[in-house]
């Protein structure tokens, strides 16, 4: 073995778990980031507890970064890949910083760790974000609670919190016909935080199904109930208005009774905005010619068998670049897609499926 | 029936396939909407009225599935006011329960306004406003009794538009039927006549038709409503109204027919023409 060397796209979970595990292993890592530090999106929009455990975000990503600025890897930051050219049996990349200066980089293997960005709700006009003071979305939110300022315009706590689920997925007026699979966790999670901060607020989430799945139902919906008192309601708003005094009147309806809308004050809206594939991970599957899938996200070789292969030889993903994903599914893929490129570059191995090359039936929305 | 491949049927009412009911009867709040206690006769066309509806060829591509949101219900103005859902319909027609499709088209379909919020803002893409349109469409060419009594005040309407091609006349403007117009109204009303005079374009200088169709035209729009089915649909819920409308078409094709005849021969001396053919 001799100077193998991987290129890793991204500093979030899923870049900063296979950027170690291949330092572990003893192959050189060339880490390239958008941004000025590492973390990847729960650093940029300062995620307060994590879900399921409750627990700081600095807990869990603090180690992977501390991991990982002390394993002597090669770190280009406010940088991106702007080209790339196969050659021998690996790539020659260009890496572009902030000031325009390009750097060649000679590598076996890649792994897009890209990641997401969040749904920008001002698409969904009718919900009038940005327009209408106190409508919130929970990337918003999570700095406000780790931040510790959980306040209206008015300076003061809320009082009455309504956060309604599913925007910008499960939509096909917005194109996202997916689930985004972490928001409900993340809606019922804020939910307790912010009870936890106003034991006296009324904070209601708006639901077409609850989708704190696995373990996560009792340690979330369940809890954010028995513990909190955390109110339920089935339906899913359809428009916001502004209401006197900086409140937020919502029209949705109680699905469980027939036939009425439900007109409410809030003094605080929340947005469950989901995930979506982001330009940043847009400019990488651009630059090294990756396919998407019928959603938007970059497509694995095979999405049972080979999850983190991509349809280019040489080129691995992990995390949130092939769907929705949780943190800890970020970490668990980084882990898997530095085992594929060690195996990848020491020995040759390349597994082969023909999966993504089927003709697949795409759903018409 | 004409169906686009992939497209699954809907399942038989959900209800009847509950093996307790053979057991229990049905429980009284399903007892008072269940077929079974239509008379014979009705029960009859509620099943061929929703078999027609399912087998229209907009069916299918307009309905798609259901999250069962309420986003549709929630920004409808109608459901505002009345006892009446969008939601409701597409959750009736998802299950294929014929006696809830029944009573809704007897009871609530017509209070929908056609704003289409309901079909711009669902997160299915489902086309409610145009279903809405295909039980209306259908409740009309089976001549329910719902229809006729909706459709009863709107006889006028019905006759305008179907001989001149247009609803609103210059003198429906009158202050009784424009309350909320207030005084403009009022000062409308006296002065319509002058106020038509001065419009420089002939067909529009009267106040008791919107504009004037040439008698061609009147012609050919009313052969268009017989053929593609409007007046068949008619005759079923205002019969009175089908045979005058018939008459004057009979009446007018012929008056054209003269005049191209007159024409074809050279016989047509224009000075002997009326400045409106309505006068004819
Ligand atoms: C509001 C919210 C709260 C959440 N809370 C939790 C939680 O409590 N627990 C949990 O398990 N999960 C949570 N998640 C999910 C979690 O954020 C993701 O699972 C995780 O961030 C995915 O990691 P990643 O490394 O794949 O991508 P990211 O975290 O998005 O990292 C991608 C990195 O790539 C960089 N990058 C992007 N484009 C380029 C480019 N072109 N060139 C170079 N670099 C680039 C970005 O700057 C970023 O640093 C939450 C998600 C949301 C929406
Ligand atoms: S995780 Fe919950 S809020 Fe997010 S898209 Fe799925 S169902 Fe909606
Ligand atoms: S089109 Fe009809 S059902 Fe739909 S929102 Fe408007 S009034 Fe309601
Ligand atoms: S908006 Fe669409 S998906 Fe939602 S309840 Fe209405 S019909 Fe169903």
């Amino acid at each position: 073995m001799a100077g193998e060397k991987v290129l890793v796209i991204g500093s979030g979970p899923a870049g900063l778990s296979a950027t170690k595990e291949l330092r572990n292993m003893g192959v050189d890592v060339v880490l390239v980031e958008r941004e000025s530090y590492l973390g990847g999106t729960p650093k940029k929009l300062k995620y307060s507890l994590l879900f399921p455990e409750l627990r700081p975000a600095s807990e869990v990503l603090d180690p992977l970064i501390k991991g990982v600025e002390n394993s002597g890897v090669k770190t280009y930051m406010e940088s991106i890949v702007e080209g790339i050219k196969e050659e021998d049996k690996g790539f020659t990349v260009s890496i572009k910083d902030k000031s325009g200066k390009i750097v060649n980089e000679k590598v076996n293997a890649v792994i897009a760790a890209s990641g997401f960005e969040h749904f920008d709700s001002r698409r969904k006009y009718e919900y009038g974000y940005g327009i209408i003071p106190n409508i919130y979305q929970i990337s918003d939110i999570e700095r406000m609670l780790s931040e510790n300022k959980l306040v209206t315009t008015k300076g003061t706590p809320p009082k009455r919190v309504a956060i309604l689920l599913c925007v910008g997925s499960r939509d096909a007026t917005v194109g996202n016909t997916y689930c985004s699979r972490v928001c409900c966790a993340v809606s019922t999670k804020q939910a307790m935080e912010i009870k936890e901060r106003v034991p006296d607020a009324v904070v209601h989430i708006y639901y077409m199904d609850i989708r704190t799945y696995g373990l996560m139902e009792d340690k979330l919906y369940w809890k954010s109930q028995l513990e909190y008192r955390v109110g339920y309601i089935r339906g899913r708003i359809s428009e916001f208005m502004r209401g006197p005094n900086d409140t937020v009147i919502i029209k949705g309806e109680d699905t469980m009774n027939l036939n009425r809308a439900l007109v409410v004050p809030y003094d605080m809206v929340i947005l469950a905005n989901g995930m979506e594939l982001g330009l940043g991970s847009k400019q990488v599957a651009k630059t090294l010619g990756l396919e998407l899938e019928e959603h938007g996200f970059v497509k694995p070789l095979d999405p049972d068998r080979l999850p983190v292969q991509s349809t280019r030889k040489g080129i691995f993903l992990a995390g949130a670049i092939t769907g929705p994903k949780t943190i800890s599914d970020s970490i668990t893929e980084g882990y898997a897609a530095a085992m594929k490129a060690y195996e990848y570059v020491t020995r040759g191995i390349w597994d082969e499926s023909d999966f993504a090359k089927k003709r697949i039936e795409v759903t018409h929305h | 029936m004409a169906q686009a491949k992939g497209i699954l049927q809907l399942p038989d009412d959900p209800r009847f396939l509950d093996m307790a009911y053979d057991v229990q009867g049905p429980v009284p709040e399903e007892e008072r909407n269940l077929l079974s206690n239509l008379n014979p006769q009705d029960r009859e066309i509620a099943i061929k009225f929703w078999e027609s509806v399912k087998s229209d060829f907009r069916f299918n591509e307009y309905l798609r599935g259901c999250l069962n949101c309420g986003v549709c219900t929630s920004g409808c103005p109608a459901a505002k006011f009345y006892d009446f859902g969008p939601r409701e319909m597409i959750q009736y027609m998802m299950r294929d329960e014929v006696d809830k499709i029944w009573e809704f088209t007897n009871k609530k379909v017509w209070a929908c306004v056609q704003c289409y919020t309901c079909s711009m803002r669902c997160p299915f893409n489902n086309e409610i406003a145009g279903l809405i349109m295909v039980l209306r469409e259908y409740a009309v060419k089976f001549a329910l009794p719902s229809a006729k009594e909706i459709l009863a005040p709107y006889r006028r309407v019905l006759y305008t538009v179907l001989t001149m091609g247009n609803q609103v006349t210059p003198d429906m403007i009158q202050p009784d039927s424009f309350p909320d117009w207030g005084p403009q109204a009022v000062e409308e009303s006296k002065n319509m006549d002058v106020y038509r005079k001065a419009i420089p374009v002939d067909l529009m200088q009267r106040t008791d038709i919107g504009w004037h169709p040439s008698l061609q035209t009147a012609v050919e729009m009313m052969t268009i409503m017989i053929e593609s089915g409007v007046m068949d649909s008619l005759k079923g819920v205002d019969k009175d109204l089908y045979d005058m409308i018939m008459d004057i078409y009979e009446e007018r094709k012929s008056q054209l027919e003269e005049i191209k005849q007159k024409w074809e021969k050279g016989e047509l001396d224009e000075s002997e023409l009326p400045d409106s053919w309505l006068d004819l």
